[in-house]
């Protein structure tokens, strides 16, 4: 009986090499940027590589980096977890600061242990409010808001915002809202109605809903992300989910406009096609170079291949039962941006303050990686775009988040334009708005 | 050692020990459980992809754990306190085989924490199938003991 023991044992030592066996990581990441990145193997794992960037926010001193060419200042501080920023046309900026609604459920012990490890890497507006917007006021044009007031309060977990005409609709992770806005108002205490309601609980998984409108204003695009990793969920918890939806804005009716989008943010519309564009967080425990996350225009009634495939016909070991018709129609994104870097933010330079080399490109803000030994992220990088497509690698825009020691500072998430077109930029666990301008200094000595 | 003591002495001694100390015995019986009942729900999952019987097997497998590593402090500390009577060569089975058993069910939560199918299918499905064999092989050799007369199974106290 003893030798029928160490075959068994054998057996299980032969599984347990298998499992462990690792490449070593020296892939080269800059092969995933742009349109065709390079995909290594899939590889699963007994404990997927991690690493975390300790929070430890910022001293009065201190700034992200800018690149040559750029000058970065803190535009407002002391906030609770700003998440997103908005600008109306009066120039008055809305910051909506905002708090995951924690509603995932402990479904397994390794819910328990995710939610331990996330705990660790956000400050989540832990002990304050958050969970309303800021109104930020710079009355005299100099750079730095004289005014701040709490516009609108009592929100439930808002990411998104949009303004058509005197009607504002902030994104709230289970409705869209609407409220009536008079230009110069610094705050909203009307009761909201809903548009149209979004998948929030009983699991909220990814709950950022992000809002753009289209040119004309007569439709609203929502991003709605995945309830889950990979489908662990099952699917029945996915309905309406990891997808862009189409909200007609007269009457909240709403259609899926594509899907297949694990958890699509920065909801933008391109200066020059008017197509609509987002990035996406892909899929993580694959490997620390996949999946790469990515920038991509979005077709009606596309399908871009969660939970089934990535990158177009790349299957995902872990979905069963398989889709082979969605995955044959799976569309591969347009432009990688690396893996695991966590792109929340996108916006495309519309004004005429910045740099000509940042005219009509698209800043992309990433909030940065856990899912892979080494960090990846934690920056605002520029896309050059002509033609309405990416034309170029991704550069350095905003750096300096992380410290040396691997620390994180801040960590940026949304970005937008203020209304003198400088570039400003959500950062959540710093609890600040950093403002981006041209470095005038520079160009002098041009 | 003295080869006038009583038979019953190692009786009772070894009662203490492994297989009769109640607790222990309490204790043990849940990981047999636990890895037996993950194997019928890891099985469920491969056949009908519903995850709920992914997360059963989840759960089995910790609970399982936590009181198999229970059971071996009981165990060792049993040991310890008896440690005194002479341990029967042939209890040592039924230690490496339970030992291994906690090893196995460990790898496999671990490979049960990845998501979706392939925390079952295949290797964590083949782990479970691998820790209910050794669980039984165990279980045999431990019987077959008692019946030979080797470990006793019960007996009165002298």
């Amino acid at each position: 009986m003893r030798t029928v023991i160490m075959k068994n044992r054998l057996l299980a030592g032969a599984a347990i090499l298998a499992l462990t066996a690792a490449a070593p990581d020296n892939f080269d990441t800059n092969t995933q940027i742009g349109p065709n990145p390079v995909l290594p193997p899939l590889q699963q794992y007994l404990f997927p590589p991690m690493h975390l960037a300790p929070v430890v926010g910022w001293k009065s001193s201190e700034t992200p980096n800018a690149a040559p060419g750029l000058k970065i200042q803190a535009y407002a501080t002391g906030l609770q977890h700003p998440r997103s920023v908005y600008t109306l046309p009066n120039g008055d900026v809305l910051v909506v600061e905002s708090k995951s609604p924690n509603l995932d459920p402990v479904t397994r012990p390794k819910t328990i242990v995710m939610k331990w490890i996330e705990s660790k890497v956000t400050s989540d507006g832990a002990g304050a409010g958050s969970n309303r917007i800021t109104l930020l006021r710079d009355s005299h044009g100099t750079g730095k808001p004289d005014t701040q007031t709490v516009f609108i309060d009592h929100l439930n977990s808002p990411f998104g915002v949009a303004l058509v005409g005197n009607d504002l609709y902030v994104a709230d992770t289970d409705a869209i809202l609407h409220f009536p806005y008079t230009e110069g108002q610094t705050s909203i205490t009307a009761q909201p109605t809903i548009l149209t309601p979004l998948p929030g609980g009983p699991i909220d998984h990814h709950w950022t809903k992000s809002l753009v409108a289209n040119p004309d204003g007569s439709k609203l695009y929502v991003g709605v992300g995945s309830n889950s990793n990979i489908a662990e969920n099952g699917m029945i918890a996915e309905v309406g989910r990891a997808a862009i939806w189409e909200v007609d804005r007269a009457s909240g009716a709403h259609r899926i406009f594509a899907s297949g989008l694990r958890n699509p943010n920065g909801l933008a519309v391109e200066p020059q096609t008017h197509a609509l564009w987002t990035v996406v967080n892909e899929r993580d425990e694959l490997g620390p170079d996949l999946v790469p996350d990515y920038m991509t225009s979005v077709k009606d009634g596309g399908f871009y291949g969660w939970p089934y495939s990535y990158f177009g016909q790349h299957i995902d070991p872990r979905v069963k039962p398989q889709r082979p018709d969605l995955v044959a129609a799976a569309i591969v994104p347009d432009y990688a941006l690396r893996s695991h870097v966590a792109p929340l933010g996108l916006v495309f330079d519309t004004g005429n303050l910045l740099p000509s080399q940042y005219s009509g490109g698209a800043f992309v803000g990433e909030h940065g990686s856990w899912d892979r030994p080494t960090l990846n992220g934690y920056k605002v990088v520029f896309v050059p775009f002509s033609n309405g497509k990416p034309n170029g690698k991704a550069q350095d825009a905003i750096t300096g988040f992380l410290d040396d020691k691997g620390n994180a500072h801040g960590r940026p998430v949304a970005v937008t334009l203020d209304k003198a077109g400088a570039l400003l930029i959500a950062d959540d666990v710093g609890n600040t708005v950093w403002r981006v301008t041209p470095d005038n200094q520079s160009q002098a000595n041009k | 050692m003295n080869t006038e003591i009583p038979a019953t002495y190692y009786r009772t001694q070894y009662r203490e020990f492994i297989p009769g100390h109640p607790v222990l015995r309490i204790l043990a019986s849940f990981p047999i459980a636990c890895f037996a009942g993950a194997l019928a729900t890891d099985t469920a999952y491969a056949a009908t992809t519903n995850v709920i019987w992914a997360d059963f097997s989840d759960w089995l497998l910790a609970a399982g754990i936590v009181m198999g590593v229970l059971a071996a402090i009981v165990g060792l500390a049993a040991l310890i306190a008896s440690r005194r009577a002479p341990v029967q060569p042939r209890a040592w089975p039924t230690v490496i085989g339970s030992v291994l058993v906690l090893v196995l069910a460990a790898f496999n939560n671990l490979v049960h924490s990845r998501d979706a199918w392939t925390s079952v299918v295949p290797q964590g499905l083949l782990l479970s199938v691998i820790t209910v064999i050794v669980m039984l092989v165990t279980a045999w050799l431990g019987s077959a003991s008692v019946y030979r007369g080797e470990m006793p199974y019960a007996g009165p106290r002298p």
